[in-house]
């Protein structure tokens, strides 16, 4: 099996210059149409189409989180109430301050081990999938390989 | 080649270095290194010269005091104890705004009297921003006096600063000069600070009740994670800290008794594989170092430096009060825009060289140590040191604080910075002016 034949097809995808707050409404959409398959992040694509970046839950998360409990071990004195007092600060961020750049890619006839490597050197859940012009195609999702290697030991879809 | 030549060409890789350091163009630690391999194969300085010699070569009781203490560190940092002493302090202070920054900026000076001041603001400005976050404070002003306060007490021991370790190398003072000398006018800049402090953001800073229980909340104890590895390191510290109050009495470097501490708390804090503590060390720094004498050492070959402790003493017309105040007044103003480890490492050979033509029949250190030379040593001390607090470029610890409030979305202009910096700055040598000239050439104690 090769990249395309797991990629989910892209559905959804923001702008750089797109407010954070359409994340939330992409994701959303997404995950309703899309129950099984824990889309945790959105290509963000230019006026050409050309993809650049990925805005995941986890980049929220870490715009959420405060640089300086990086440098420390304090999280044990954090307070109640403090992860959504800080939360609104992140309103009106644009998606391209926010999203990851530079992203890992796979090209959709490349196998799918390759897939697992990129996911495990690099800590990554999402890759996007691009063709040979280097168009976004669909993105792979952990799930998506996980439920290949249950289809390999257990035979294929039911 | 003619000593002519090797003059010019010695002068211009000196100058271009200083110059590419200050214009950040390169980073700094590739220019020295590239100056350095310069010097060398270009034949102003032998490789013999710029590896061992003592006078001209790399000054290893530098690094290795450096490196030691950057082990040492690197195996406390993560046992929490830092942390312990941050929350406890937010706490002794009541979660009261002004105090809180009072004890901050007191415990952040005393810390860098011990630690390098880079170390101590990355240790102490994430508990500011976590602590000012509780208490809905702005974080600016105590960044900005918490980088003052370690500069200043990075002025009060041998250990505190780097320009304070290479001067102690060159001029073979040991700890306790340091500290019977500087540590004085600094307990007193420390003080005239605080009240300084009080007059600035004395009323500003006001907090809501509830926000201050959360800070009183807050178990200190719940911050350390290796109870036995603090005992081990406070153990191993107490030692080194004898050690370097000791050390001009037993003969030996400060880098001896630093090398000891680190080696003897690699050894029994059971580090099975040590490489994390040894990469984390900050190679970068020690090679700026590394490669600043060896530049440093070319020029001092060639006559350029004892050229330029001529121009200055014709400048001061012998007196040595003069000198001092020119030394001080000139390496606050220098240290405030420039680094002030390539300053002092320009200085030292500098002061050594006056010291030669005023007392030509002197050597070692009946030469180093004229009494007549003290007071110079402490104003270079206490100028590049204070110096660094006049702009956010000045010292290290500055750049560290503005780089930590910009990543959280609250830049410090460069403007901003200098408002406050540059005024405590002018107090603090100020006041350090009025020490020297009342201790060495009033009372002569």
């Amino acid at each position: 099996m090769k990249a395309r034949d797991l990629m989910v097809p892209v559905n959804a995808f923001l702008m750089p210059g797109d407010s954070v707050e359409e994340f939330f409404t992409n994701i959303r959409v997404v995950r309703s149409w899309e129950k099984t398959c824990g889309i945790r992040s959105l290509p963000v694509l230019d006026a050409e189409g050309k993809l650049v970046g990925v805005l995941s839950m986890h980049d929220i998360l870490k715009a959420v989180y405060p640089s300086y409990l990086y440098e420390t071990d304090l999280s044990l004195f954090t307070w109640d109430g403090m992860l959504e007092s800080l939360a609104p600060k992140i309103l009106g961020k644009k998606v391209a301050h926010l999203m990851t750049k530079g992203v890992i890619t796979v090209r959709d006839d490349h196998p799918l081990m390759e897939c697992v490597d990129h996911m495990l050197k690099h800590r990554i859940s999402t890759l996007p999938v691009l063709d040979h012009d280097g168009k976004l195609k669909g993105m792979i999702y952990e799930s998506e390989v996980f439920f290949a290697v249950a289809d390999a030991l257990f035979g294929g879809k039911e | 080649m003619s000593p002519q030549a090797a003059f010019w060409i010695a002068t211009v890789i000196f100058i271009l270095a200083y110059a590419l350091i200050v214009s950040e163009k390169i980073h700094k630690t590739i220019v020295a290194l590239s100056g350095a391999a310069l010097m060398i194969v270009l034949g102003i300085a032998t490789q013999e010269e710029a590896f061992h010699s003592p006078e001209l070569g790399v000054d290893w009781n530098v690094i290795f005091l450096l490196f030691s203490m950057m082990v040492i560190i690197n195996i406390m940092r993560p046992t929490g104890i830092f942390e312990y002493i941050a929350i406890k302090s937010a706490k002794f202070a009541r979660g009261k705004p002004f105090m809180i920054m009072v004890v901050f900026s007191v415990v952040t000076a005393v810390l860098s009297a011990f630690l390098d001041n880079v170390t101590t603001v990355i240790l102490i400005a994430p508990v500011t921003l976590f602590i000012c976050e509780a208490l809905e404070l702005d974080v600016v002003p105590y960044l900005i006096t918490e980088a003052l306060a370690s500069n200043i007490g990075g002025t009060a021991t041998l250990i505190g600063d780097p320009p304070n370790i290479m001067i102690a190398s060159k001029a073979s003072l040991d700890f306790m000069a340091f500290l019977n000398n500087l540590a004085p006018v600094v307990v007193i800049i420390v003080i005239v600070y605080v009240i300084t402090l009080k007059f600035i953001f004395g009323k500003k800073l006001t907090v809501k009740e509830n926000l201050r229980r959360r800070v009183m909340a807050m178990d200190e104890n719940e911050a350390i994670k290796d109870p036995v590895l603090i005992k081990k390191s406070l153990f191993v510290l107490a030692i080194t800290m004898t050690g370097f109050v000791l050390h001009g009495m037993l003969h030996m470097e400060p880098a001896t008794i630093a090398l000891f501490g680190a080696a003897t708390l690699l050894l029994i804090s059971r580090i099975k594989e040590p490489h994390h503590i040894l990469s984390e060390v900050e190679w970068t720094t020690l090679f700026f170092f590394i490669g600043l004498f060896i530049i440093i050492g070319g020029v001092v070959k060639v006559g350029l430096i004892g050229l330029m402790s001529v121009k200055v003493l014709e400048l001061t017309q012998g007196n040595l009060f003069a000198t001092s105040m020119v030394v001080m007044w000139f390496s606050a103003f220098a240290s405030a825009f420039i680094d002030n480890i390539p300053y002092v490492a320009t200085m030292n050979p500098l002061i050594i060289d006056m010291a030669r033509q005023l007392w030509p029949d002197l050597q070692g250190t009946a030469l180093l140590h004229h009494p007549d030379l003290m007071p110079l040593w402490w104003s270079l001390a206490l100028g590049a040191c204070l110096g660094g607090n006049g702009t956010a470029i000045g010292a290290s610890a500055n750049v560290i604080v503005v780089g930590m409030a910009e990543k959280m979305g609250r830049p410090i202009s460069f403007k901003r910075f200098m408002l406050y910096g540059m005024p405590l700055m002018i107090e603090s040598v100020i006041i350090a002016t009025l020490y020297v000239w009342l201790r060495y050439y009033v009372l002569h104690i």
